[in-house]
Parts: structure tokens; sequence; C-alpha cells
């Protein structure tokens, strides 16, 4: 086994896991709120640029992009339908009308876009960059430096920032926040917004490293819970490790065991370390 | 005398339960005023009505005037940035935010007309204790603490009025004096305040005008002096001694 590529191979899924888990963290760990149709986002921003990409012509920076905006004004439109939900923190109820969300959405994707695989291709996923017997390609690096950047934005601007103690604020007490002269309901907007912004750029970023299908979503919908809640919901910087150490350990499991049994491992190392440690590592 | 804050006919109700009853009351300029009445009379019910606040879902009917202008359709936010500041009772600040974080959320608003602005400097001087507690969270201070933050908060905000629900629950009777002596500077600055607060006693010694409040209902209105010497007070709020002459 050469155990540099396995790393390099750890870190790359590490940073496509935290990509898609972005949005979520800020979800949940900033703003106590669920969407459990975070993964059918992730999928239907990914079909959304396949779809621009094969029948435009266009490049795919501006594919990408217009897939942002797009899934940025899903964001709205389902933050307007649950107003009243999200204003309450009422997260049984957002969890149920969230996951109906997402099979909605799944079942308009599979209407429109079929359920054949496939593959948003793009210039970066094809130049392989090499250091002896180890390589990645752009698409990967890109994902990589994309994500610690997005990570340590996000960390600042909701920890040393104005607008990231009026979205904590909101957070922890919505109705209070009005007190303050603070719109409650439109930060909810911006924080639903980018949400789906950051999924739909973790989407255009990761997916063109595998086939897509429109029957995708769960998985990811699975491991981003799983790194929300081991990087201790509300601690952006776990999430961003555990986003790692999942990846290696998808990596390392794979090459050492089976790929078959990686996602029921996690799921074992997710249980043992909440028994161990039922906080997550948020130290806070 | 001009009045800050009016309300006309104001009904709250919630679900099929009238909470407050067509009441209709004025802060004029530079009055201390006084909401007095039993446990479920209805004062927090109002004075968050008049902030257009609530934690529940409540019907409002009646309107609400600040400055002469109708506020009944802004929401609490809106009426926040207008200068009306209400510092509700209970959790009034942010746990997971540190003092300065919390003072850091508020704006003045761009209209100045008709505001007390107050600068950090001033509203320090008023609390210095916040000072030092500047790093600490919500969580980690006590209650004085706490209702000190809200008060603050509600300074920054350069206020037209402040509303202040049950300032003195949970506070240890040396500070009752001293947050209510707070209070009675502000007022005597010109700031009007409507103070809401079970301990009628010592809200009596610092309010110029109180409205006693039944069932959600408006039973009686006068000025602070006149109702020390009201039977209903007397029995229900100031105890036997009072009713003796004590306070006479």
């Amino acid at each position: 086994m050469n155990v540099a590529q396995q790393a390099i191979n750890g870190l790359v899924i590490g940073s496509g896991y935290a990509c898609v888990a972005l949005g979520w963290t800020i979800l949940l760990g900033a703003a106590r709120l669920v969407n459990f149709a975070h993964g059918q986002m992730y999928m239907l921003a990914a079909f959304i640029c396949w779809f621009i990409l094969t029948r435009s012509g266009i490049g795919y920076p501006l594919a990408a992009a217009i897939s942002i905006v797009a899934m940025a004004l899903l964001g709205v439109g389902m933050q307007l339908m649950m107003g009243r939900l999200v204003m309450t923190q009422n997260l049984t109820s957002l969890m149920i009308v969230t996951l109906g969300f997402g099979y909605i959405l799944q079942g308009v994707a599979g209407l429109l876009f079929g359920g054949a695989p496939h593959t948003i291709t793009t210039e970066l996923v094809q130049q392989k960059i090499q250091f002896g017997d180890v390589w990645f390609t752009s698409q990967e690096l890109l994902i990589f430096v994309v994500t610690l950047i997005l990570y340590g934005v996000v960390w600042l601007v909701l920890q040393r920032t104005r607008q990231g103690a009026i979205i904590r604020s909101v957070a922890e007490d919505p109705k209070l926040a009005q007190l303050f002269g603070i719109d409650s309901r439109s930060v909810y907007i911006a924080i639903f917004v980018l949400e789906a912004v950051l999924v739909a750029l973790a989407a255009v970023l990761v997916a063109p490293r595998t086939p897509i299908l429109t029957s995708m979503g769960f998985e990811e919908v699975i491991i981003t819970f799983v790194i929300v809640v081991l990087g201790g919901i509300g601690n952006v910087g776990g999430a961003l490790i555990v986003g790692m150490l999942l990846g290696l350990f998808t990596s390392f499991f794979g090459a050492l065991v089976t790929p078959a049994y990686t996602t029921a491992a996690i799921f074992a190392v997710l249980l043992a370390f909440l028994i161990a440690k039922p906080e997550g590592l948020r130290t806070r | 005398m001009t009045e800050v804050l009016s309300a006309r006919s104001l009904t709250v109700r919630y679900g099929g339960n009238t909470a407050v009853h067509d009441v209709d009351l004025g802060i004029g300029a530079g009055r201390m005023v006084a909401v007095a009445g039993a446990n479920g009379a209805g004062k927090s019910t109002l004075v968050n009505a008049l902030a257009g606040w609530s934690r529940g879902y409540p019907v409002v009917s009646g309107d609400v005037l600040l400055d002469g202008q109708n506020i009944s359709r802004l929401p609490p936010h809106q009426r926040s940035r207008g200068g009306l500041q209400h510092v509700p009772e209970g959790k009034n600040v942010f746990s997971e935010l540190t003092v300065e974080e919390n003072l850091a959320l508020v704006r003045l608003g761009e209209d100045h007309v008709g505001r007390f602005l107050f600068s950090r400097s001033e509203v320090i001087d008023l609390f210095p204790r916040l000072h030092e507690r500047r790093h600490h969270k919500g969580s980690a201070l006590s209650g004085g603490e706490r209702q000190m933050l809200a008060m603050a908060r509600a300074l920054l905000a350069g206020p037209r009025i402040l509303l202040l629900d049950e300032p003195s629950v949970g506070l240890a009777p040396r500070l009752i004096g001293e947050v209510l002596a707070v209070v009675r500077s502000l007022v005597d600055r010109g700031l009007p305040v409507l103070v809401v607060d079970q301990n009628v006693r010592a809200v009596l010694e610092f309010a110029d005008e109180l409205y006693l409040l039944e069932r959600g209902r408006i039973v009686g209105h006068g000025s602070a002096a006149s109702m020390k010497n009201d039977d209903r007070i007397l029995k229900a709020y100031l105890g036997d001694l009072a009713v003796k002459g004590d306070l006479q």
C-alpha cells in the first residue's frame, strides 16, 4: 500500500466531505436549524451544473455560478415556506418538512434528468499533478484549497464580526434579537441562502470527481450529519477536522479492509466517539 | 403634556382568552410611569404589546403611538430601531455572547431627533461593573449584571422611551434600590420610562405616576403620591403597616 497516496486520497475525500458539510455546520451549528434536504440540494446543484454544461456549451465556471444562484433562490423559497417553524426553532417539524422537501427535489430531478448516471466534465479533472509516486488532480487541489479558505472565512465571520454575532444571537434567541433591532426573519433567510450557496459550491467542486445520479444525496446527508455532530455542534473548526479525519479513515479503511463497509464503519466510529465524548470535539 | 408613548383601546388575546382589555394609557416626556398589578393581571402582556413583541402569537388590536406616529403595524425590530426600547422580564441578554458582543449588536438609528443619546462611556459610568465583565459571556453574569447589561443595551440604542418589565426580579434588596435610582436619574435627564414591577413599594418611591391593572383592565391611575394612599394599593401591595399610616 502506498501510504502517502492513501493519505492524499484521504485528505481529498475529507476536504470534499468538509466542503459539503460546511453549509450544514452553519445551519445546525450556528443557527440551530436542520435541513435534511441538504443532500438532495447537493444533487440538484450538480445536475443543474451538468445540464447547463452539456446543453448550452458555456464554460464550467459560468455553469457553476448559475447553479449556485439557482440554489440561492431555492434557499430563499424554502425559508419563506418555513418561516414560522424557523422562528420558533421547531426542529422536529423542520426535520419532517425538509425530509419531505428533499424527496420532492429528488422526484422532480428524476423527472427532469432521468435515472442514468452523468459526468460533469471539467479540464481540471483531467489535469494530473504528480510528485514522485503520489498524484492528485487540479480539481482535487482546488477542492482542498477552497475548503480551507471557506472554513477560515466562515470562522472569522462568525467569531470576529458583528454579522457573525448577529447570526449567533438569532440562533440563541430569535425573539430576543428583535428587541436589539435585528430582523430575525431576514437573518434566517440569509442563513438559508448561505447554506444553499455553500452546498451548491460544494456540489460543483466535488461532483465532477464521480458520476452523478438523481438518486444520490442520502449518503451526503448522513456523512454531513456525522461531521457536524462529531465536530461538536457550533464548532466550525471541529467540523473541518472531523471531515478530514473521516476522509483519511475512509481512504485507509478502504485500502486495508474493504470499501464496501466504509459507511457502516464510519457509524461505528460515530457511536464509539459519542459514547466516550457526547459533546463531540467542542471544548468551549 | 405631550405623550411620547400612548396606547388607545389596546386589547390582547391569546386564543379565546383576553389578557388585556381595552387599555388606554400615556407616558409623557420626562415621566416615570409604573404599572402595578397582581400576578396574571396582564402587566407583562401589556408592556410586550406596546413593544409589539411576544414569545407567543397573540392577537393585538388597538393603537400604539410613538411621538404621535402610529406604530401598531410595525414589527418589534422596527419599533426598537425607532427608539422604543423594551427590556423584557427573564431572559433579556444573550447568554452565549460576551458583554462586549451583546453591546456591539446595538446600532443607533439614523433619525436622531427626539432620541436620548448615550455614549459608551456614559453607559459604562452608569454600570461600571459591565466594563469589568466585558469579556464574560452573558451566562456567567449574575442576575443584577444581566439586568444592567440589558438596560445598557437599551440606552446605547438611543431610546425615545424605555420599557422595563420587572427590573427588580431576582435582585438583592440593596441592588433593587440602586437599579431604580439609575432609572430615576435617566428620567431626570428627560427620558420617559414605563416600568412594570411586582415590588410596588420600591417603585412608588421613584415613579411619578402609577396605573393599577386588574385582570387586564386599568382600574386606577394617578400620581405616585396619590396612589400611595389608594386603598387597593395599600391592602394589596403595601401591607397592614401601611394601612395603619406607616407610609403616610
